[in-house]
């Protein structure tokens, strides 16, 4: 599914440059759900922003099913992530001017299907938001916000999940029936997920963990607290 | 598409309502461009339609003595003719007052086009015959009023009293300056003759109107070539059209210059309206491009938004300005006599629509690009401090847009001239806006790193919010800054003016003035103007005569009609004894004073001097009362600019005229409590004479200039309030970001009252700057005008220009200070919860 191949990413400090990734390898399998961890500054979010194609690395390849990223255009980039793609964020992303129902069927409507309605509150059920299609991300909890920005990441059945920090806003129950449902539609979809987190129980529960360290990615071992 | 359009007004139907200011800004500035540009529309199409009516036939012949028989016969086997008589004098009333009129006796064929109302419902015949040994006339509304005079009053004009037998109510060619400078009244043929003013030397003119199907020139033409000897003046409607056409050009083009300044004002508002808009949009912005949707999708999303805001306000606008042009037009109708065109104000709307739209466009373009130009990555990161550039295509849209408004004006306005000088202002403008910022920047960055200021953390605050990146200082000063410069260079130019009508005029311009002195009048005359307390009086031939050769060269059938027609001109002519006029030399000069040659000399009149084309050591002959005079041309004057004198178009050397001397003009200094005891003095002595008081004049003047400035303040006004909505939204956009700047201060150990005092000072300081800079510039603005179009020396109060700029800046931005201090809720607590 995922594929990259020495990857190194550096940023422009003044008169250096930092580097947040050198030689970085990576497999990722389809349907396969991978953590990635680290601490702050660590690099973690560069890797998530190289693998929607919302930057370039400065040296190696990446490949989303086949499909090497730096072959495409900006025009086939934002292809791949409508069709392809879906991305859960950290602070959530709801168009405030868009009810919960229109939110979850942008997608669809940008590619133009045309059942894009019935898909959308189909998923909302699902998330258990279908009483609330008709409202406004502010008339919405944090928590119902987040599961709102779940459904719109997955209303078309996307093979690849990116999540940054999908529990990061919210309380530790609230978090713990996000994770819940994430995985719930992850496994119901079959999807590829990667996930950047800073929460350990969500981490354990992915098949594979990554630690970024010193812009390098290690295979790391969490086991699951119970509580 | 669809989707596109629903997921835009989905959007804007959320979060529309921010765009406050770019819908007022656009519907004020519409409002205005359609409202001036329809009132100007109706009038010329209305003066244009009716030219014929107002001319009072398709062409004029003009002479000082009844034509032949033989020119009337050829007139009369082309077209149908009409002869009017006219004469200035002076009109009695059985009170004792007297006003200047103009006689006019009209024959059976009278009008050629429209129609003479009266009231009574009489015809003219009626009103004015003999009835039991008295005459009547028909007189104008205006003067009947301003006389206080109606039907069954007696009036005496020359030797004769008439009776008013009736009150004009329409008449379809009333010259349109009737109002100040000479009303008409209506009496028969045979009662002009018994008035005793028509005398040999007597100025009657006596015009012959035809009606013809043929076309004017061709007209002109033939009567040129069967009568070349003549000196008869021949015009057409066109002629007049064109003439009344190029002044509302110049007024009209005046009033939408201020009008597409508003509108370019109102533009600053958009751009930052819509910056701001989409400020708050770049989440939305982000999100939609990570989910998926293409750039160029993205653009028309946006771009739809503010089309379908921006042209609901131009709409808006269009139709309340189509509205108040008709109001415009009504009012007009009612001080010139002119039927309006009202349909043609439909196309002057439609097209400041379009204007408010593309100004809209041009001015949103960059905001729209800088907008979309941010990156999804800002979504992992965070929003705060985003810093956007404009992509490059957008700033080809923008200066694409740019082009096409300026085009526009070019297009619209009427007079070429203004139009261009429009521009090329504007230009400079924002070029020289863009070096004084950059000054100012420097300034304030040097006295910043002084010790002085680092001593007074307030000061500092201040100089740095005006040097900083992102201060309100640009904005402000093109904002409040170019309508400051528009209100000081209308205040220099209504002050200096109200001075020169006021003062000067009266300072320096004679306080009577007469005409049609007969020359064994003028001892009496002088002594009744002595006994009236006139400390000096001047007294100068006037002479009439045309302009026949120029270097020996005469216009014959083979020269352009313009050149014939310039050999029929008559002008005035006088000599030199004491410059009655005085006029100054602008190039050549006077004639010797101590010259024994004999030889005749003349000046010219700049004016005509450069219509005709003429060059110091020219030979000019000129033709008077059917004799040549020859005079070489040695200098070429100006007349003084506002002034209540004679207008003499050329001064020859003393003695030249004796030959033709029929009559006289005189100007009389004199304490101006006396000029009515000795116009009524002269009036009763000798009927024949004119006169003239000054404090009429500059009474008629005054009250034309109040409407004129009442007319300038309805559209200044609303100039203003487009500025001031645009500076509200400049301020409000930095509002937020002050109070966070102020809040972060105030954590880390800044007292409040310093950073009050600071935020005081800073708005100071930039109305310290906009005055400066509004007054410089609406100075150099208002000079050319003064200079060159209004003929008026230099200096000008500058007081009110001064309390103008400095007034109106301090209450906008004391106005603006206020509000922020209002709003100035600092809560250290919602830094540290990162909200």
């Amino acid at each position: 599914m995922i594929r990259l191949n020495g990857i190194e990413m550096s940023y422009p400090l003044e008169q250096s440059r930092i580097t947040v990734l050198k030689g970085v390898d990576l497999h990722i399998a389809e349907g396969e759900s991978v953590a990635v961890i680290g601490p702050s500054g660590s690099g973690k979010t560069t890797l998530l922003l190289l693998l929607a194609g919302l930057d370039h690395p400065d040296a190696g390849s990446i490949e989303i099913q086949g499909t090497r990223l730096d072959e495409l255009s900006a025009d086939e980039l934002a292809d791949l992530r409508r069709d392809r793609m879906g991305i859960v964020f950290q602070s959530f992303h709801l168009i405030p001017s868009l009810t919960a129902l229109g939110n979850v069927t942008l997608p669809l409507e940008i590619a133009g299907e045309p059942e894009a309605d019935v898909k959308a509150r189909e998923i909302l059920h699902r998330v258990g938001l279908g009483h609330r299609e008709t409202h406004y991300p502010m008339q919405l909890s944090g928590g119902e916000q987040q599961r709102v920005a779940i459904a719109r990441a997955l209303v078309h059945s996307p093979p690849l999940i990116l999540a940054d920090e999908p529990t990061g806003n919210l309380d530790k129950d609230t978090g713990i029936a996000i994770s819940n449902l994430l995985f719930e539609l992850h496994d119901n979809l079959g999807s590829t997920l990667v996930v950047v987190t800073h929460d350990e129980s969500l981490a354990a529960r992915c098949d594979r963990q990554l630690r970024l360290d010193s812009a390098s990615l290690v295979e790391g071992q969490i086991r699951a607290v119970s509580a | 598409m669809r989707f596109l359009l629903k997921l835009a007004w989905q959007d804007l139907r959320g979060s529309g309502q921010s765009l406050w200011v770019l819908c007022a800004c656009l519907v004020l500035g519409v409002t205005l461009v359609a409202a001036t540009a329809g009132l100007y529309q109706q009038i010329l199409e209305g003066l244009q339609a009716d030219s014929r009516k107002l001319s009072g036939g398709d062409l004029q012949v003009n002479a000082r003595a009844r034509l032949p028989a033989e020119a009337i016969s050829w007139m009369e086997a082309r077209g149908q003719v009409s002869l009017l008589i006219e004469l200035d004098t002076m009109l009695g009333t059985a009170a004792g007052n007297f006003q200047l009129v103009e006689v006019q006796s009209v024959d059976q064929h009278y009008p050629l086009y429209g129609e003479l109302t009266l009231d009574p419902p009489l015809t003219l015949a009626e009103a004015t015959a003999e009835v039991n040994g008295r005459f009547g006339m028909a007189v104008d509304p205006v003067l009947a009023d301003r006389l206080d005079i109606g039907t069954g009053d007696l009036v005496s004009i020359g030797d004769l009293e008439l009776e008013v037998r009736a009150i004009i109510t329409a008449q379809p060619d009333r010259s349109l300056s009737a109002n100040w400078r000479g009303s008409p009244v209506m009496i028969s043929e045979e009662a002009l003759g018994a008035t005793g003013l028509v005398l040999p030397g007597s100025r009657v003119d006596y015009e012959y109107r035809v009606k013809t199907d043929q076309d004017p020139d061709a007209w002109q033409s033939a009567l040129f070539a069967r009568f070349p000897e003549t000196t008869w003046e021949v015009s057409t409607f066109l002629d007049r059209s064109d003439q009344v056409g190029e002044r509302l050009a110049q007024a009209g083009s005046a009033l939408l210059i201020v009008a597409f300044s508003t509108l370019f004002v109102g533009g600053l508002g958009v751009y930052n309206s819509v910056q701001a808009y989409l400020h708050g949009k770049l989440g939305t912005i982000a999100t939609l491009r990570s989910i998926g949707l293409r750039d160029r999708s993205l653009s028309i999303v946006y771009l739809l938004q503010i089309l379908i805001m921006s042209g609901l306000s131009c709409l808006a606008g269009a139709v309340l300005g189509f509205l108040l042009s008709f109001a415009g037009a009504g009012f007009a109708a009612t001080q010139i006599q002119v039927d309006t065109v009202h349909g043609s104000a439909l196309l002057p709307s439609v097209l400041a629509a379009v204007f408010g739209l593309l100004c809209a466009m041009t001015f949103a373009a960059p905001a729209i690009g800088r907008a979309l130009s941010v990156d999804p990555a800002v979504l992992f990161r965070s929003l705060d401090g985003v810093e956007t550039g404009t992509p490059r295509v957008w700033w080809l849209a923008t200066l694409c847009a740019a082009v096409l408004v300026v085009l526009l004006v070019l297009l619209v306005l009427p007079d070429p001239i203004f139009a261009l000088s429009f521009v090329g202002t504007l230009f400079a403008l924002l070029l020289l806006l863009e070096g004084i910022v950059r000054l100012i920047r420097g300034m304030a960055l040097r006295m910043d790193g002084g010790a002085p200021t680092r001593r007074y953390f307030a000061l500092h605050l201040a100089l740095a919010n005006l040097h900083r990146h992102g201060s309100a200082l640009r904005m402000s000063l093109l904002t409040l800054g170019s309508a400051l410069t528009l209100l000081v260079a209308c205040t220099v130019l209504i002050s200096t003016l109200l001075e020169t009508i006021a003062e000067t005029i009266p300072e320096e311009s004679p306080d009577l003035v007469l005409y049609d002195i007969a020359p064994y009048q003028q001892q009496e005359i002088t002594r009744i103007l002595e006994t009236q307390g006139a400390g000096q009086v001047d007294m100068a031939p006037l002479v009439q005569g045309r302009l026949a050769a120029i270097n020996g060269v005469s216009p014959d059938a083979d020269s352009s009609l313009d050149a014939q027609r310039e050999a029929r001109d008559e002008h005035k002519l006088t000599y030199r004894a004491g410059n009655i006029d005085g006029v100054t030399m602008v190039r050549g000069s006077w004639w010797p004073a101590d010259t024994s040659d004999e030889r005749a000399w003349v000046v010219m009149e700049d004016r005509e001097a450069d219509q005709i084309g003429l060059e110091v050591g020219d030979v000019l002959t000129f033709d008077i009362q059917g004799r040549p005079l020859e005079a070489e041309l040695t200098g070429i004057f100006k007349q003084q600019g506002l002034q209540t004198r004679f207008w003499f178009e050329a001064i020859f050397s003393d003695g030249v005229l004796d030959p033709f001397i029929s009559r006289y003009v005189a100007a009389g200094y004199m304490p101006a409590e006396n000029t009515v005891a000795a116009q009524n003095e002269i009036a009763a002595l000798a009927y024949n004479v004119v006169s003239v008081r000054t404090a009429t004049i500059v009474a008629t003047a005054k009250d034309l200039l109040d409407k004129a400035v009442a007319g300038l303040a309805v559209v200044s006004s609303v100039a203003f309030a487009v500025s001031l909505l645009v500076l509200t939204g400049v301020m409000a956009s930095h509002r937020s970001r002050q109070v966070y700047y102020s809040t972060i201060l105030h954590t880390i150990g800044a007292r409040l009252s310093v950073i009050r005092r600071s935020l005081s000072m800073e708005y100071v300081l930039l109305a310290l700057v906009t005055s400066v800079f509004a007054l410089v510039l609406g100075i150099l603005v208002a000079l050319p005008i003064l200079h060159f179009q209004l003929r008026l020396p230099l200096s000008f109060p500058v007081w009110p220009a001064v309390a103008a700029a400095f007034g109106v800046s301090t209450v906008c931005l004391y106005a603006g200070a206020s509000y922020l201090m209002r709003r100035l809720h600092l809560q250290p607590a919602s830094l540290l919860r990162g909200q």
